[in-house]
C-alpha cells in the first residue's frame, strides 16, 4: 500500500521535474531568440546612436569660457565627445577666456546608421544661447547641425563630423 | 522497477550537483537519461526525505530560471527601441520621409496665381491640428501674396525619422524656402519642422507641425 502511494507520488514528483525543466528550457530558448533578434539589436544600436549624437551636439555647440579651467575643461570635454580628424581639430582649440555658449538639443533624428560599418548620422535641430564675455544679455540662436557618427569599442557613438546644414536654395536674381 | 529507476536517477542527478545556474539546470535535467546508477525502491525513509527535499528544490529553482528567462525576453521585446520602426523597416521609413517631405514642399509652395491649388493640396495632405493651423494661416497669406506677387519654393534638403510605431510617425525635415517678391531678388531662408505624420490609407498625412 504504501509502496504504491509511494510510487505514485515519485511518479508525479518525476513528471513535475520534467514539466520545470521544459519550462527553463523553453525560457532558455525564448531568451536567445529575443538577445539575437537581428531588428531588435539594430534598433538598440540606432537609439544608442541618437541618445550619443544627441549628447555629442550638445557637448560641441557648450563652451563655459568664463575662466581659463572651465574653458580647458569645456575643450577637453570636446575631445571627449569626438573622434578622428574632428577631435585632432578641436584638440587644437586654445581654450582662452571669451564669449560662453550652451547648445541645447531640441529634436533629432538618426537619418542613417550602419551596424557592420559602425557609422551612423544624426541631423538635429539646437538652440545656442551665447553669453558674451563678462556676462551680459545672451543671444539665442537657432542652428541645424548633421553630425557623422562612429561606433567606439565599447559600443558607444563619438562624432566624426559635424556641420551645420546650409542653405542650398539658389540665392541668384 | 522502473518508475523507481527513473526517479531515482533524476534524484541522484539533482543531488550529485549544486545547482548554481539557470543553463546548467537546463543541462543537468537533460543528461538524466544518460546516468546510470539505480536505487532500490526500500531504501531507508530519512534518506527518502532528503531527496524529496532536492526534488522539490531543484523544480523550484527551474521554474524560477524559466519564469525569469521569459520575463527577460520579455522586456527585451517590449523595449521602447523595438516598438520603434525607424530605419528598422526600411521600406516604411523610406515611405513616410518622402511623403512628409513632399507634402510640406506643396504646401509651402504657391504662385501668386496659385494659391488655389496650393490650398486644394494642403486639405488633401493635412489633418487635425496641422490642418486648422494652416488655414488659418494661409487665409492672411494669401491675400499678401496675390498684392506683392509673392512666389514661394520649398524644398526638403535632410529628413530623419524620430519615431515610427505602426501608423504614426514623428519626422524631423530641414527645409529651404525661397521666396520672390515682384522683380526682387530671391530670398533663401531655412526652416526645422518636427511633424506629426498619421498613416491615411496608404498615404502619410501630417497632422501637427512645430518650428524648431
Amino acid at each position: 500500500m504504501n509502496v504504491i502511494r509511494d510510487r505514485r507520488g515519485a511518479v508525479l514528483a518525476g513528471a513535475v521535474l520534467v514539466a520545470a525543466a521544459a519550462f527553463c528550457g523553453y525560457g532558455a530558448v525564448s531568451y536567445a531568440q529575443a538577445r539575437g533578434d537581428d531588428a531588435l539589436a539594430y534598433s538598440r544600436a540606432r537609439d544608442q546612436a541618437l541618445a550619443d549624437g544627441r549628447r555629442g551636439i550638445a557637448t560641441l555647440t557648450t563652451l563655459d569660457a568664463t575662466t581659463g579651467q572651465r574653458a580647458r575643461e569645456g575643450v577637453r570635454a570636446w575631445t571627449r565627445a569626438s573622434t578622428g580628424a574632428l577631435r585632432t581639430e578641436l584638440g587644437h582649440t586654445r581654450p582662452a577666456v571669451g564669449a560662453s555658449a550652451r547648445g541645447t538639443v531640441t529634436e533629432a533624428a538618426v537619418t542613417a546608421l550602419d551596424t557592420r560599418a559602425g557609422t551612423a548620422k544624426v541631423i538635429a535641430t539646437v538652440r545656442v544661447s551665447v553669453t558674451p564675455k563678462g556676462g551680459g544679455a545672451a543671444s539665442t540662436d537657432r542652428k541645424r547641425l548633421e553630425a557623422v557618427l562612429a561606433r567606439t569599442g565599447d559600443g558607444g557613438w563619438k562624432l566624426k563630423a559635424l556641420n551645420a546644414v546650409p542653405v542650398t536654395g539658389s540665392s541668384q536674381p | 522497477m522502473s518508475v523507481w529507476e527513473g526517479i531515482g536517477r533524476v534524484v541522484k542527478v539533482a543531488e550529485g550537483e549544486a545547482v548554481t545556474t539557470e543553463t546548467e539546470a537546463v543541462g543537468e535535467s537533460g543528461a538524466v537519461e544518460e546516468s546510470g546508477d539505480t536505487d532500490a525502491p526500500d531504501r531507508p525513509p530519512a534518506r527518502s526525505r532528503r531527496r524529496r527535499f532536492l526534488l522539490g528544490g531543484v523544480t523550484v529553482v527551474l521554474v524560477l530560471a524559466g519564469a525569469g528567462l521569459l520575463v527577460k525576453a520579455q522586456e527585451l521585446r517590449a523595449a521602447p527601441a523595438a516598438a520603434n520602426h525607424a530605419l528598422t523597416d526600411t521600406e516604411a521609413t523610406t515611405r513616410v520621409n518622402g511623403d512628409v517631405s513632399s507634402a510640406l514642399a506643396k504646401i509651402f509652395s504657391y504662385t501668386p496665381d496659385g494659391t488655389g491649388a496650393t490650398g486644394r493640396s494642403a486639405r488633401e495632405l493635412l489633418g487635425g491640428r496641422a490642418a486648422r493651423q494652416y488655414t488659418q494661416l494661409f487665409a492672411q497669406v494669401r491675400e499678401r501674396v496675390a498684392e506683392q506677387r509673392v512666389t514661394l519654393t520649398t524644398q526638403s534638403v535632410r529628413s530623419g525619422v524620430v519615431s515610427l510605431d505602426g501608423d504614426s510617425a514623428q519626422v524631423l525635415v530641414f527645409l529651404d524656402q525661397t521666396a520672390r517678391r515682384g522683380d526682387h531678388k530671391p530670398v533663401t531662408s531655412a526652416a526645422q519642422l518636427s511633424v506629426t505624420a498619421r498613416l491615411r490609407g496608404d498615404h502619410w498625412q501630417i497632422v501637427d507641425i512645430k518650428a524648431r
